[in-house]
């Protein structure tokens, strides 16, 4: 009886055990030549701060010779 | 919306590495990093010339067509970008890039190469702009100050141009036109001689 018993719990151990090792089928999948990584701040700024631009222009400009 | 580009004038360059050294200072690259570079072509001969030499932010990049894991952005003003922390440093982009423009920290055993460094056109990289993190991976952030490019600005001669390809062209033709003649910088004479 207690083999038995003690046969059963193993059982089960090794059920949730192997249970355990599933692995899901999904795959993360990504698309190539896609940006991947964190977002730049500096990109949405030079579209919309005009004064930043005013400020680079005035700087581009500034390399002509005197 | 702008263009940005780098041009160097090899008949103003006196070869007196003032760009390399202002890109060293203000972005504190590693030794052993060399983000921009003076090269010279028939150096200590009569009409010998020299350019200065970084990342081109290329309009169709060969380097972010190659990387395995798109670290590689590109801003709406054409800067070429990338995300240390994505970089896998396989060097694929160096055998990629024309200019041999990335570089690698350290050279150890199994080729292992750290991160992949480059010129970022002062503009830092992803994260937070003019953050001590961003100033770590990437240097500094000077376009978002309404900054240009440190070797540009610290350029003696004006010969080293950065900015809007409209505006760097144009500040080219007039200088062109005032020396009179056609610019033989990269001509056909340049390349082939005058045969």
């Amino acid at each position: 009886m207690r083999l038995k018993m003690a046969l059963m719990v193993l059982a089960g151990l090794s059920t949730m055990l192997l249970g355990a090792c599933y692995e899901s089928s999904e795959v993360n999948r990504y698309e190539p030549g896609v940006y991947k990584g964190q977002q730049d701040p500096l990109v949405s700024k030079l579209e919309s701060d005009d004064e930043l631009r005013e400020k680079l222009n005035n700087r581009f400009d500034g390399q002509r010779d005197r | 919306m702008a263009r940005m580009k780098f041009l160097c004038d090899a008949d103003r360059c006196i070869e007196c590495n003032g760009c390399v050294t202002a890109c060293k200072n203000t972005n504190e690259v590693p030794w052993g990093v060399n983000r921009r570079r003076v090269v010279t072509l028939n150096d200590g001969l009569p009409g010998e010339k020299s350019i200065s030499v970084a990342c081109m932010h290329c309009t169709d990049a060969p380097c972010a067509a190659v990387c395995p894991v798109d670290c590689f952005y590109t801003t709406n003003d054409g800067i070429v970008l990338h995300d240390k922390d994505l970089c896998i440093g396989c060097g694929y982009c160096f055998y990629a890039c024309p200019f041999g423009a990335p570089q690698f920290p350290r050279t150890e055993a199994f080729g292992v190469r750290g991160k992949m460094d480059k010129c970022t056109f002062c503009a830092g990289g992803p994260g937070e702009d003019g953050s001590e993190d961003e100033f770590t991976k990437y240097g500094a952030n000077r376009i978002a100050g309404g900054k240009l490019p440190a070797c540009a600005e610290m350029c003696a001669t004006k010969a080293l141009l950065a900015g809007d390809a409209d505006m760097v062209a144009d500040i080219y033709r007039e200088r062109v036109m005032r020396r009179g003649g056609r610019p033989q910088t990269w001509g056909w004479s340049q390349a082939y001689g005058e045969g």
